[in-house]
């Protein structure tokens, strides 16, 4: 038996434990809680989900691009590479779409978000020539993990871009000089043309940042010509990089072929996820698509060929949506009954979404009828 | 459309999950609320490239066997979720590092190795082990038998058969130490768990500790298989077969009274209302009885104990997807305990500083769970604590640069105390600092670990005044922040009593 002050002291303490405790909250006085703390107000700086923000300019960028400029009091400061939802209203539907962000992390924090955008998608084609300066848009905290990191990252980034996919670099480019950001970066930008350009590489005049354009439609003198084949892929390698990677799934395709044949080993090579896109399918069929939302049923149509998301925000339903590649778990959804196709390419889903049957509607294409549990964004609703 | 429930749960943490099923499998209408879109609370997993993190738990200790069940084995088949789940048992406890005294201990699980440890550690040692163990096992069957006769025992059986509870009951884990007075190296070896309860020897209750050591090493951990994930979907499944509603982005702003003062419903920030006479709040306490409860719904009492009470330990954890195998990178074990100090006294206060590097709690999943990740892989978590409010000074620029020296400092420990390098083969990183839990789960200051266990807020005292600390009519608080302390069987079990103390209260009310 164990024993400290002896068996009967020991008891008679642990009898009268429960009068100790009483008194010291008795003596405690009743004073008012804090409703927040400093940590707390920093996560929601960070994080403080949707920001309603104002187009304030909309200029050309390239041949086939804009730069829109939102502003706001503030935006969170971010990592630079990351992206941003934007939320706009065409035809009194909200829809949403994941843009890189091509401004700087402090400009950020003074109010200022650039996106540049492509004239291209459904919406992408919305805020290139009918998005109008004063307007109103929803737009998302910054989100994802495409950015340079000190532990994971060397000091260098073998950036390779096609097309629009430079945005995220731009930004990079621009924290690198506010000194926002500390590392170096070589660029191997892909583009059509000159005209392409979405932005002026004469201006940057830094050594820690080398661009090099490769045009493939056109014949530039003294630039690269073609593709970023394993050639100019190896011509321009630093001697210690990681490869980050944006652009079209094509470009990814290809490029993922010639590192390959460099032996690179392509799990660490980083690209950014594209939006699946609609899939090839021809006299897609149509089904009913029932939604859950808390207590709210919806009866909707689902084409074959579309993502649930696409057939949610057609039916003006204020579904989460945010990478839409499948990666991002925003969406995360609960099947109740139905059959569908999920693209390989876009499966990032957990291993007990599998056995529990939970899908991410922005890369689930419907075979069947469908039924579905979707935890809903009141922002969108509201905006 | 329905708007009235028997029972609202607020929060889809392990606490609300468990409550929500306590409730639905006696038949009563029950509505979870869950301000993210994922049930589980810090019970969940994310995916990052290639790998799937498991994103908080370490090892679940009283789940045991079919045949055998554990305490958590027994409430998983009453709440009707054991078939859903599979485990894998874990065949160490831990290897625990010191590094000021140069200790590098690994200590298995099973009583008899246990035993047998202790000679090779000191002279008689193995006498030692067992002599722990037998106090630690007498204070594990006191606890059952006070479970079982539902906090009103026999004071004649107390003070016989379970007498080691009743002199060791009202003492930290430091003061029954001293007076046992075990060879040092023993006392260190039994002492590496201090960290998953987050609170120094002078504070920790003893019969606490002991339990947890004696239900370590006699019954055993595993992990599951598909994460903690897994489990949450698992008790969101059973929620859904018993007719019970959960809604995520769902976040409630108020927890509305009539004017005697009863819980009568709760409101969503977007305004919507639902109904009930009984709310349980899977949430902290200090959010309650700030901003969710009307001023004049909150009695004096509820304020004198919230403010009395001190915050446990704030989270940190580093998550590392390496492009190499365990045996590659010469990580042998599932759980590791690395300290700066055998000294928790002083482990404690150093956790105060940021950035510290005086301890750490790591876990290669991949040891329990070899196909956890793709081949040539390994996933490896590195969590430690802050005994203070270290990250209230933080700039939201400086924020990054903040987390990742912290990191670096833990990423560093680990690589020297084992001799080996992860820093060439990290592929996916993610960090979550006391910041990302405020931000997933609204804990006040990033707290993982609920209220601190204080010299007088122990487990016991927690446990025997409980339906004393309840003050507003038809609220009841589980979880994390309960009557068990944290961490994942007190979560569940605290949340499943809340459940069964909120169905008493319905009784009462119908008669």
């Amino acid at each position: 038996m164990f024993t400290k002050n002896g068996p009967n002291e020991d008891v008679k303490r642990t009898l009268s434990m429960l009068d100790v405790r009483r008194k010291l909250i008795d003596d405690t006085p009743a004073k008012e809680l804090p409703k927040t703390y400093a940590v707390n107000q920093l996560a929601d700086a960070l994080h403080p989900g949707f920001i309603k923000a104002t187009i304030k300019e909309i200029k050309p960028c390239s041949k086939n691009s804009k730069v829109i400029t939102l502003s706001a009091k503030k935006f969170p400061y971010f990592r630079a590479g990351q992206y941003v939802t934007i939320s706009v209203k065409i035809n009194g539907k909200v829809v949403t779409r994941p843009y890189s962000i091509m401004s700087s992390p402090n400009d950020a924090l003074m109010g200022k978000l650039e996106l540049g955008v492509q004239t291209a998608g459904y919406v992408s084609t919305y805020l290139t020539t009918q998005a109008k300066v004063g307007e109103t848009v929803l737009v998302s905290e910054p989100i994802g993990d495409f950015h340079h990191d000190s532990i994971r990252d060397e000091d260098t980034i073998y950036a390779l871009a096609g097309g629009s996919g430079i945005t995220p670099f731009v930004s990079m480019i621009k924290a690198i000089i506010e000194g926002s950001e500390n590392f170096k970066l070589v660029i191997l930008y892909g583009v059509k043309s000159k005209a392409d350009l979405m932005l002026d590489i004469t201006k940057i005049k830094d050594d820690r940042i080398k661009i090099i354009p490769v045009y493939s439609d056109e014949k530039v003198e003294g630039a690269e010509n073609g593709f970023l084949t394993k050639e100019l892929i190896k011509k321009y390698l630093p001697e210690k990089a990681s490869i980050f990677m944006c652009g079209a799934n094509l470009m990814y395709q290809f490029v993922k072929k010639e590192l390959a044949a460099l032996q690179f080993d392509l799990h660490q090579i980083r690209s950014e996820t594209n939006c699946a896109v609609d899939q090839k399918i021809d006299n897609p069929r149509e089904f009913n698509l029932i939604v859950h939302m808390r207590d709210e049923v919806y009866q909707i149509k689902a084409k074959e060929n579309e993502s649930l998301l696409v057939a949610m925000e057609r039916a003006g339903l204020a579904a989460p949506s945010r990478c839409r590649g499948g990666h991002c778990g925003f969406c995360h959804s609960r099947l109740i009954k139905g059959s569908y196709v999920a693209p390989k390419e876009y499966e990032h889903r957990r291993l007990a979404d599998f056995k529990f049957k939970y899908i991410h509607p922005c890369s689930t294409y419907p075979s069947s009828d469908m039924e579905i549990d979707v935890p809903p964004v009141d922002e969108l609703k509201e905006f | 459309m329905k708007k009235n429930y028997d029972v609202i749960v607020i929060g889809a943490g392990n606490g609300g999950l468990a409550a929500a099923l306590a409730v639905l499998n006696k038949g009563k209408t029950c509505l979870v609320l869950e301000k993210h879109n994922l049930p589980g609370g810090f019970a969940t997993s994310f995916v990052r490239g290639r790998f799937e993190f498991e994103a908080s738990l370490h090892e679940f200790n009283g789940i045991g066997t079919k045949e055998e069940p554990g305490s958590c084995g027994v409430l998983f088949n009453a709440l009707g979720v054991s078939d859903k789940i599979d485990w894998v048992p874990l065949h160490e406890a831990y290897r625990l590092i010191s590094l000021e005294e140069n200790i590098d201990v690994t200590v298995p699980l099973g009583k008899e190795k246990v035993i047998a440890l202790g000679d090779k550690l000191c002279e008689g040692g193995s006498k030692y082990m067992k002599d722990f163990l037998e106090l630690a096992g007498s204070i594990s069957d006191a606890m059952t038998y006070l479970g079982e006769c539902h906090g009103k025992p026999d004071p004649n059986v107390m003070k016989t058969k379970y007498i080691n509870y009743m002199t060791t009951c009202s003492y930290s884990f430091k003061e029954v130490m001293d007076k046992l007075n075990y060879p040092s190296i023993i006392r260190k070896v039994l002492t590496g768990y201090w960290s998953y309860l987050g609170a120094k020897e002078d504070d920790m209750s003893f019969v606490h500790l002991a339990n947890m050591i004696n239900s370590y090493f006699t019954k055993g951990a595993c992990v599951p298989t598909l994460r903690s994930h897994g489990l949450s979907l698992a008790f969101e499944e059973r929620i859904h077969e018993l007719g019970g509603d959960i809604y995520f982005n769902s976040k409630v702003a108020k927890i509305l009274t009539d004017e005697t003062g009863h819980v009568s419903g709760v409101k969503l920030v977007n305004g919507q209302e639902y109904y009930t006479r009984h709310v349980i709040a899977n949430c902290s306490p200090h959010n309650v009885f700030s901003t969710m409860l009307d001023k004049k719904a909150i009695p004096e009492r509820a304020l004198k104990l919230t403010n009395y009470r001190k915050f446990a330990g704030r989270g940190f954890t580093v998550f590392l997807g390496l492009n190499k195998s365990p045996k590659e990178l010469g990580i042998n074990e599932h759980s590791y305990f690395i300290y700066s100090s055998s000294d928790n006294i002083k482990v404690y206060k150093e956790m105060g500083k940021l950035p510290h590097t005086a301890g750490q709690a790591t876990v290669c999943l991949n040891n329990a769970l070899p196909d956890c990740s793709p081949k040539g892989t390994t996933i490896l978590y590195i969590t430690t604590l802050f005994t203070e409010d270290a990250w209230s000074k933080v700039s939201e620029k400086d924020y990054v640069k903040m987390k990742n020296q912290m990191a670096e400092g833990l990423i560093k420990q680990f690589e020297d105390a084992l001799h080996i390098n992860l820093h060439d083969h990290i592929e996916e990183l993610a960090i979550a600092s006391p910041v990302t839990y405020a931000h997933y789960c609204l804990h006040p200051q990033g707290v993982i670990y609920g209220y601190y266990s204080q010299y007088n807020d122990g487990l016991m005292y927690r446990i025997q005044m409980v339906n004393e600390d309840a003050y507003v009519p038809g609220l009841r608080i589980g979880g994390g922040y309960g009557e068990r302390l944290d961490g994942f069987p007190s979560s569940y079990k605290s949340g499943a009593n809340e459940g069964a103390r909120t169905l008493g209260d319905i009784a009462k009310e119908g008669k």
